[in-house]
């Protein structure tokens, strides 16, 4: 089977198991844990496609998560003047393209002084969203009504654990599934080939600025997709959203997982919820035991979870 | 205005001890330490736990080698067994670092905020220009710039100053000409865990203790650090001075976009000027 042919295949089947893990899983608190996990997996998978394409290591993506949230809860409260669908989709249309145009600047700079500045970046856009009390509603938050349908589907749907779950599962699947195969077009090679060697594809003759601003930008609106989810499913975002401390544990959830695989990202999700869903019962130090997981993790397996398997297969010398 | 310049001056002469730490250590290691903040923090908590018991020049000292303890043993265990690889990998090791201590302050002295009393001569406030100010802000200063004198002084005139000057220049170099490139990187590490410890103390009797006290205080030693330009002493001081003053008097005269500033002013610098004002390229 082509390699696009395997890609599509795991997304049908993971698209299928959405409805049988729905089926089994009665809804409570592990669905609606479910349903969060989801929506930060996409979140985390945005974090993922930058570093994995572009190398670069995020510290402030809640930003992009929480503008998705904020301008789609925004479009959402303005009745009357755009169909809620519009809104959606212009939420995750207009991150993307901010991102695109702060991609064109700052994808000039690399390593480590890009993450702090996407920290300082995101820190800004956390400080406006406590600023702007009239757009935003300040540190109270903004409380989002739904429409009474959305897509044809009534809003209760939505808001619903049942009903989300498939929804986020399902958007979930796509997003990776495209990541995945952009990944493996002749755009995510290019981006590739730039991560590894950015001088070497200029002298192949290659632009490098667009296709890496075009990388953030996507990534950027994976993130407002996210965000999207999110304002639905609570009906309520906050400053709290925008955190760097939501970025940091969706930058968890992705070098948990493991970068170098669309599913890397989706799985270092499910691990940090269930995760934490175990540690809460027995410890309320879950955050410590998580930190100290994230460093055995980065040093003895740099590739994540997702790399365990490749590992096992081809051990490294005698310590693997 | 006299009030709001010299409290710029005391928020500035404090980001100076820290970003100082920040600065050594990316010096000899070329680590970002997502981690200082929370030394900071604990810092601050060991001075506390100490000064219940010897009052506040007790912590101050005991938090300095509480920390001095931790930075040595983060070096040998993390940075040295790490250097060869992506500093990525290092980074994201010292933001895990930031969560283990988070949770583990918060264990040990709960979530509540705690105060420190400033120590008894200073505790008073002196008239100035017709209002009262804290006798103890203007003892910040004083402290600061003492740590700061002393820094320098040893830098510039010790034998180990030199070796410590030199590796940061060129580690490969310095460690040919015979110096132990990997003690002077862990005395550097430990006395710049040591500096962090001690402006968390400085800082307790005018900033609350509470767990989430290294967050904000990080954000803006980075600033301070990518606009002075990392590595750099002398810049990381000119922009911990400046930013202290840009804090305080965008609080006054605008406002609304006063907390966007030192954010917006770091974007720009990395963007237009990546070196900073004084040091070397990322």
């Amino acid at each position: 089977m082509s390699g696009a042919g395997r890609i599509g295949a795991g997304a049908l089947a993971a698209a299928a198991a959405g409805p049988a893990i729905a089926a089994l899983v009665p809804p409570g608190v592990l669905l609606s844990l479910l349903v969060q996990a989801c929506i930060y997996a996409i979140l985390a998978l945005s974090v993922g496609v930058l570093a994995r394409q572009n190398g670069m290591v995020s510290f402030g993506h809640a930003a992009m998560f929480g503008a998705g949230a904020y301008l789609a809860g925004i479009g959402l409260g303005a009745p009357g003047q755009l169909p809620a669908e519009v809104a959606l989709l212009l939420a995750v249309l207009a991150v993307t393209a901010v991102c695109f145009g702060l991609g064109l600047i700052v994808v000039r700079v690399h390593g480590i002084a890009f993450a702090m500045l996407t920290l300082a970046l995101g820190q800004a856009c956390f400080e406006a969203a406590n600023k702007a009390r009239g757009v935003t509603g300040g540190a109270d938050g903004l409380t989002v009504a739904l429409p009474r349908e959305i897509f044809g589907l009534p809003a209760a749907t939505f808001q619903r654990a049942e009903g989300m779950f498939l929804i986020a599962w399902l958007a979930m699947v796509a997003l990776a599934a495209l990541a995945a195969l952009l990944a493996r077009s002749r755009f995510g090679l290019l981006t590739e080939a730039i991560r590894e060697n950015e001088e070497r594809a200029r002298f192949l003759g290659y632009g490098t600025v667009l296709p890496r601003a075009a990388v953030f930008a996507l990534s950027g609106g994976i993130a407002a997709a996210g965000g999207v989810l999110y304002v639905l499913y609570n009906g309520f975002v906050s400053p709290e959203t925008v955190h760097w401390s939501v970025s940091g544990s969706a930058l968890i959830m992705a070098l948990l997982g493991g970068t170098r695989t669309a599913w890397g990202p989706l799985a270092g999700a499910a691990v940090y919820f269930l995760l934490r869903e175990q540690l809460v019962e027995v410890t309320e130090r879950w955050l410590g035991l998580l930190g100290i997981l994230l460093v055995l993790v980065m040093v003895f397996l740099p590739d994540g979870l997702s790399g365990l398997p490749r590992r096992l297969r081809r051990p490294r010398g005698a310590e693997a | 205005m006299t009030i709001q310049i010299l409290n710029g001056l005391v928020y500035g002469s404090l980001l100076l001890v820290l970003a100082a730490g920040l600065a050594l250590i990316y010096g000899l290691r070329r680590v970002v330490n997502f981690a200082h903040g929370a030394f900071y923090m604990l810092g601050a908590y060991a001075g506390y736990a100490a000064a219940q018991a010897g009052g506040f020049w007790a912590g101050l000292a005991a938090s300095a080698v509480v920390l001095a303890l931790f930075g040595a043993v983060l070096d040998r265990l993390v940075f040295r067994v790490l250097q060869d690889r992506d500093p990525l990998v290092t980074v994201i090791v010292t933001f895990g670092l930031l969560l283990v201590i988070e949770d583990a302050v918060q264990w040990i002295w709960g979530t509540e905020g705690r105060s420190m009393d400033a120590p008894a001569p200073l505790a008073g406030s002196v008239a100035l220009g017709g209002d009262a100010f804290p006798v103890y802000r203007l003892a910040v200063i004083a402290m600061a710039a003492a740590l700061t004198a002393a820094l320098l002084a040893w830098l510039h005139r010790s034998r180990a100053g030199l070796f410590v000057r030199a590796a940061s220049l060129d580690p490969a170099i310095t460690a040919v000409q015979g110096v132990n490139t990997d003690a002077v990187a862990m005395l550097v590490t430990a006395l710049g865990a040591a500096l962090a410890g001690m402006s968390g103390v400085i800082a307790a009797p005018f900033l609350s203790l509470s767990p989430a006290m290294g967050g904000q205080i990080l954000v803006d030693c980075f600033v301070v650090v990518v606009v002075g330009g990392l590595g750099s002493l002398g810049g990381a001081a000119l922009a911990a001075l400046l930013l202290g003053q840009v804090q305080v008097l965008g609080a006054v005269l605008v406002p609304d976009i006063a907390a966007l500033i030192p954010f917006l002013t770091m974007a720009a610098v990395l963007l237009w000027r990546p070196t900073g004002l004084a040091g070397k390229r990322l």
